[in-house]
C-alpha cells in the first residue's frame, strides 16, 4: 500500500534520505526506527506530500504522491510530531471540518465524530476550545482528526511523546487493532519497546540510508552475539563499527548494499 | 496483489471529494466558527484592550473624518464646486496621488503577508496534508492577507471620501457606489502582491541571498531617491503658484488612464459631480463605467490568481523547503565582549543574564528589524526637518521649534513605550518555560528582575538619546534644550523600562508562547497605557516651562506676565517632577514585581 522506490531527498549539498526503498502493505504495521536526524521524518514528509522527493517516487496504492497528491491524501491519515489544531475551535468542530473536506456527508460526519469521541474518549472536553487542552488531549483530538476518514493508510510520527501511561495504551492497542483490520499503518518512533511490542517489522534507518528491514527475529539472525531486546539490537545496528567492520563512523564509503536484507 | 492495485479501487472515495465551490463554502465556515469564537473571547477576557482599541479607532476616523471635511472646504472654497473648472483637476491631483500610494502599499503588504501565511505557518503545513486543492489554500490564505493589508485603507479612505461627498453636497449615488468602488480597487492591488509574491517564491530559492539583497537594497535607493528628487523644491518657491503648476505636472504619472487608482478618482469624481440636463452625460452612468472596468479586473486578477496559485504554489513550497538549512557557528561576537566590558561594575550574575538577553535579541530578527523600521523612519523624518532654519529670527518660528522639538521627542517615547510593551513586558512570562534552570540558578531571584530592567533601560537608551540629539541638532535648539531633553530621555528609557519589567512580573502569562500576544493581553495594554500617560506628563511637565523660558531669552524679548526669575524656577520644578514621578512609575511596579517573582511558583 505505500511504496518508497529508489527515493532520494537532499536539501543543497545534505542528502537527508538517500534511496530509500520500503514497501508496507495491508494489514501490516511497519515501526520506522532511526537516530534524530537519520532521515524517517523527512520521508514521512515525502509520503504525505509535505516534500517531494530529489529522485524516486513514494506511492499510495496505486497514486504516485508528488503527481496525484489529492487523491493520495485522501487515503492516508497523518499524525505529525508538532500536531497542529485551530485554537478557537472545539475537537467537535475541528473533527467536522477535516472530516468534510474529506467528502463526508453531514450524517456520516455525525456518525463518524461519534465512533472516534468514543474510541479516544474525548466526550468530557469535545465542546471546550483546543487552546484549552493538556498534550495528551490534543493528541488524541489529532488522531480522531487522522482517523475520521477512516483511511487506509495511517502514518504518525513518534506518537507517544508526552502521552501518559494510560494514553500510551490506548494508541498502542489502536494501532494494532487498525492494522489487524486490514488497514496500513506506519510509524516513525524512538520508544523501541513499543516497536517490539506492536509492529510486525521494523525498519531502521541510519545516516539517512535504511539499513534494516524486516521481523525483530529476523534482525536477531543478522546482529549475531548480540542477544536481548530490540534496544541492544538497534544500540549495536547503528553502530558502524558492529555493521561494516570500522569505527570511524565514515558511511559512506560502505554504500554498495547499505540494507541487510533479511 | 498490492501492484495490482489500480484507480477504480478507490475510484469511490476520490470521487466524493469535496468541489472547489464546497471547499470555498467549508472554508468560510470555519472562518466564522473561529471568528465568533474570537469575538467571545476578546468581549469576555480582553475587555480593556478591545474596548480601547475600539474606542481609539473611533476617535482616529472621527479625526480623519473632521480634518478631510476642513481640508476639502477649503479646497473647494478656493477652486469651486464640481463643475467648476479648477475643481476635477485639483482634487483628482489629490485623489488619484492618494489612491495611488497607496495602491503601491497595498500590493507589498499583501504579498508580505500572504508568504507568511503561505510559507511559515503551522496551519497551511496542517493543510497541505488535506486533500485540498491548492488553488484553494491560496485563496484561504489571500482573505487573510486582503483583510490584514487593505483594512489601513479603508480606515483613511472611508473619512475622506464621505467628507468629500458631503462638502460637495454629492447625490446619493454617490455613497451607494462607494463600498463598491474602495472594496474592488483594493482587491486589484492585493491580488497583484498575491500574484508577485508567489512569482518571486518560486524563483527565490534558485537566486542566491546576497542577489535578492542587493535587487531590494537597489530599489529601496531608486524609490528614495527619486521621491527625493520629486520634492526637491526650492524653499522660496514653495506654495507658490509656479510650485503649485510644477507639483502638478510632476506627479503626472499618478494620473495614467491605466491605473486603477486612475479609475477610482474618476468614479468617485463623475459620482460625486453635478447632473446635467445633457442626456448622453449622465454623472451615475459615466461613474457605474468606472465601477465595472474596477470590477471586472478585480475578477480578471481574482482568475488569475487561483491560476498561478494552482500552477506554483506547490511547487514553490517544495522549493523554499528544499534549502539547506544554515549551519551557523556561534562564537562570543565581538559585540558580547564591548557589552560585558561596559558592564564591568554590575555583579557577575547580572552581566550574565544581561548578555543573554542581548544575544537572544540580537538573534532574534523579528525583534529588532521592527525596533529598526520605526526607528529607521523616525531618523529618516527627523533628517529633513531643516525647514526652519533659514527663519530662526521670527518668533512663530521659534515657537515652532520649541514645540516640535518636544513632540519629537513624545514620539521618541511612545514608539519606545510600544517597544518596551512588544518585547519588554513578555520577557518574564517567556522566562516560565526557561524557569526550570533560572529558578534553581544560585542567584538571587531579584537579579534575574534587575537584569532585566538594566538590559532594558540601557538597551533603549542609546538608540533613543542618538534619535532625539538628531531631531535637535536639525532643528538647531540650545545647547540647553539639547541637555534637558536628553535627560528626559533619560528618565523616560528608565521609567518605561521599570514600568515593563515590573507590570511583567507582577502579571506573567505562563501559558502562551507568542510575545505578541502576551502584549496584547490585559497586562500589556495596560502597560501601554500607564506608558503613554507617563510619557506625556513628562514632556507636558518640562515643555511648557522650557517653552517660555528658552522662547523668552532667544527672542530677546521679556516676558511681561511672567518673570524670568520664575519661568526658570517652573522649569526647574519641572524637572524635579520628572525626576520623582520616573522615580513612582520605576519602583513601585518594580517592587510588586519583586515581591512577586520571589514567591513565584512555575
Amino acid at each position: 500500500m505505500i511504496h518508497f522506490e529508489d527515493v532520494t531527498r537532499t536539501f543543497g549539498n545534505r542528502t537527508a534520505v538517500e534511496r530509500l526503498n520500503l514497501s508496507v502493505g495491508k494489514g501490516e504495521l511497519v515501526a520506522l526506527l532511526g537516530h534524530n536526524g537519520a532521515g524517517k521524518t523527512t520521508s514521512i514528509k515525502m509520503l504525505v506530500g509535505l516534500l517531494q522527493p530529489s529522485f524516486g517516487q513514494v506511492k499510495v496504492g496505486p497514486y504516485v504522491v508528488s503527481e496525484s497528491m489529492r487523491e493520495a491524501s485522501r487515503l492516508i491519515g497523518y499524525v505529525p510530531d508538532q500536531p497542529f489544531l485551530y485554537d478557537k475551535l472545539s475537537a467537535r468542530e475541528f473533527l467536522e471540518f477535516v472530516g468534510e473536506l474529506y467528502g463526508l456527508t453531514a450524517s456520516e460526519v455525525r456518525t463518524a465524530v461519534q465512533r472516534e469521541v468514543e474510541r479516544f474518549q474525548l466526550g468530557e472536553f469535545m465542546d471546550r476550545l483546543t487552546e484549552s487542552y493538556s498534550h495528551g488531549m490534543r493528541q488524541r483530538t489529532v488522531f480522531a482528526a487522522a482517523l475520521i476518514h477512516e483511511p487506509e493508510v495511517l502514518v504518525v510520527d513518534e506518537p507517544m511523546v508526552g502521552l501518559d501511561p494510560q494514553c500510551i495504551r490506548l494508541v498502542k492497542d489502536f494501532l494494532r487493532a487498525y492494522a489487524d483490520n486490514g488497514k496500513t499503518v506506519l510509524m516513525s518512533t524512538h520508544t523501541l519497546g513499543i516497536a517490539e511490542e506492536i509492529a510486525d517489522r521494523v525498519a531502521v534507518m541510519n545516516s539517512s540510508r535504511l539499513v534494516f528491514e524486516g521481523t525483530v527475529a529476523q534482525l536477531r539472525e543478522r546482529v549475531p552475539g548480540v542477544l536481548g531486546t530490540l534496544e541492544s539490537l538497534y544500540l549495536a545496528l547503528t553502530d558502524v563499527s558492529v555493521f561494516d567492520g570500522n569505527s570511524n563512523g565514515d558511511f559512506r564509503s560502505h554504500s554498495e548494499s547499505p540494507v541487510l536484507e533479511p | 496483489m498490492e501492484s495490482d492495485l489500480s484507480t477504480s479501487d478507490y475510484l469511490d472515495q476520490i470521487e466524493r471529494l469535496p468541489t472547489h465551490e464546497r471547499e470555498g463554502q467549508l472554508f468560510w465556515k470555519l472562518r466564522i466558527r473561529e471568528t465568533r469564537s474570537q469575538l467571545r473571547h476578546l468581549f469576555a477576557n480582553s475587555r480593556l484592550r478591545t474596548s480601547l482599541v475600539i474606542s481609539l479607532s473611533i476617535v482616529f476616523w472621527i479625526g480623519l473624518f473632521v480634518l478631510f471635511y476642513l481640508g476639502f472646504d477649503f479646497v473647494v472654497g478656493q477652486v469651486g464646486l464640481p463643475g467648476a473648472t479648477y475643481h476635477a483637476q485639483t482634487v483628482q491631483f489629490v485623489f488619484t496621488l492618494f489612491f495611488m500610494s497607496l495602491q503601491i502599499m497595498l500590493i507589498f503588504s499583501s504579498g508580505i503577508i500572504l508568504y507568511g501565511g503561505l510559507y511559515a505557518s503551522n496551519e497551511t503545513n496542517h493543510l497541505l496534508t488535506l486533500p485540498i486543492r491548492d488553488s484553494r489554500i491560496v485563496l484561504y490564505r489571500f482573505q487573510e492577507s486582503l483583510f490584514f493589508s487593505s483594512w489601513g485603507f479603508f480606515l483613511l479612505a472611508s473619512p475622506m471620501l464621505i467628507a468629500y461627498g458631503i462638502v460637495v453636497s454629492a447625490p446619493w449615488y454617490y455613497y451607494a457606489y462607494l463600498p463598491g468602488l474602495m472594496i474592488s480597487f483594493a482587491y486589484i492591488p492585493c491580488t497583484i502582491g498575491a500574484i508577485i509574491c508567489l512569482i518571486l517564491i518560486s524563483r527565490v530559492p534558485h537566486l542566491r541571498r546576497i542577489v535578492v539583497g542587493i535587487i531590494a537594497l537597489l530599489i529601496v535607493v531608486v524609490a528614495y531617491t527619486s521621491i527625493w528628487r520629486t520634492l526637491d523644491i526650492k524653499d522660496a518657491d514653495l506654495l507658490g503658484a509656479a510650485w503649485f503648476k510644477q507639483t502638478f505636472r510632476r506627479f503626472e504619472f499618478t494620473r495614467e488612464e491605466w491605473l486603477p487608482s486612475t479609475w477610482l478618482s474618476n468614479g468617485l469624481l463623475e459620482a460625486a459631480r453635478e447632473e446635467t440636463f445633457d442626456p448622453g452625460d449622465l454623472p451615475w452612468f459615466e461613474s457605474g463605467k468606472y465601477l465595472i472596468v474596477l470590477l471586472s479586473n478585480a475578477m480578471f486578477f481574482h482568475v488569475i490568481l487561483l491560476w498561478v496559485g494552482g500552477l506554483l504554489y506547490r511547487s514553490s513550497y517544495y522549493g523554499l523547503n528544499s534549502r539547506q538549512a544554515r549551519q551557523t557557528h556561534l562564537r562570543m561576537a565581538w559585540i558580547d565582549r564591548i557589552t560585558e566590558k561596559l558592564l564591568w561594575l554590575l555583579p557577575r550574575e547580572t552581566q550574565l543574564l544581561i548578555i543573554k538577553d542581548f544575544r537572544m535579541f540580537r538573534r532574534d530578527p523579528v525583534q529588532w528589524s521592527q525596533f529598526l523600521i520605526f526607528f529607521g523612519l523616525l531618523m529618516l523624518y527627523f533628517a529633513n526637518i531643516d525647514r526652519f532654519r533659514q527663519h530662526r529670527q521670527d518668533i512663530n518660528v521659534l515657537a515652532w521649534v520649541n514645540i516640535v522639538s518636544f513632540l519629537n521627542l513624545a514620539v521618541v517615547g511612545l514608539i519606545l513605550s510600544t517597544f518596551t510593551t512588544r518585547f519588554i513586558y513578555p520577557l518574564i512570562s517567556l522566562e516560565g518555560r526557561r524557569f526550570w534552570i533560572l529558578g534553581r540558578l544560585p542567584i538571587e531571584r531579584d537579579a534575574i528582575l534587575w537584569g532585566k530592567f538594566l538590559f532594558a533601560a540601557s538597551g533603549s537608551w542609546l538608540p533613543c538619546a542618538i534619535l532625539v540629539v538628531s531631531s535637535d541638532i536639525m532643528l538647531r535648539v540650545s545647547i540647553q534644550v539639547i541637555v534637558i531633553h536628553q535627560f528626559i530621555c533619560l528618565m523616560l528609557c528608565i521609567g518605561l523600562s521599570g514600568m515593563a519589567v515590573g507590570l511583567g512580573a507582577i502579571m506573567p502569562d505562563f501559558r502562551e508562547q507568542s510575545p505578541s500576544k502576551i502584549a496584547a493581553g490585559f497586562g500589556g495594554t495596560l502597560n501601554l497605557v500607564l506608558s503613554a500617560i507617563f510619557i506625556l506628563l513628562t514632556v507636558l511637565l518640562t515643555a511648557l516651562p522650557c517653552h517660555f523660558y528658552f522662547m523668552a531669552n532667544e527672542s530677546k524679548l521679556q516676558t511681561q506676565m511672567i518673570p524670568a526669575g520664575n519661568l526658570l524656577l517652573w522649569l526647574s520644578l519641572g524637572l524635579i517632577g520628572v525626576v520623582l514621578l520616573t522615580a513612582l512609575v520605576t519602583i513601585v511596579p518594580l517592587m510588586g514585581g519583586f515581591r512577586a517573582f520571589r514567591k513565584l511558583e512555575v
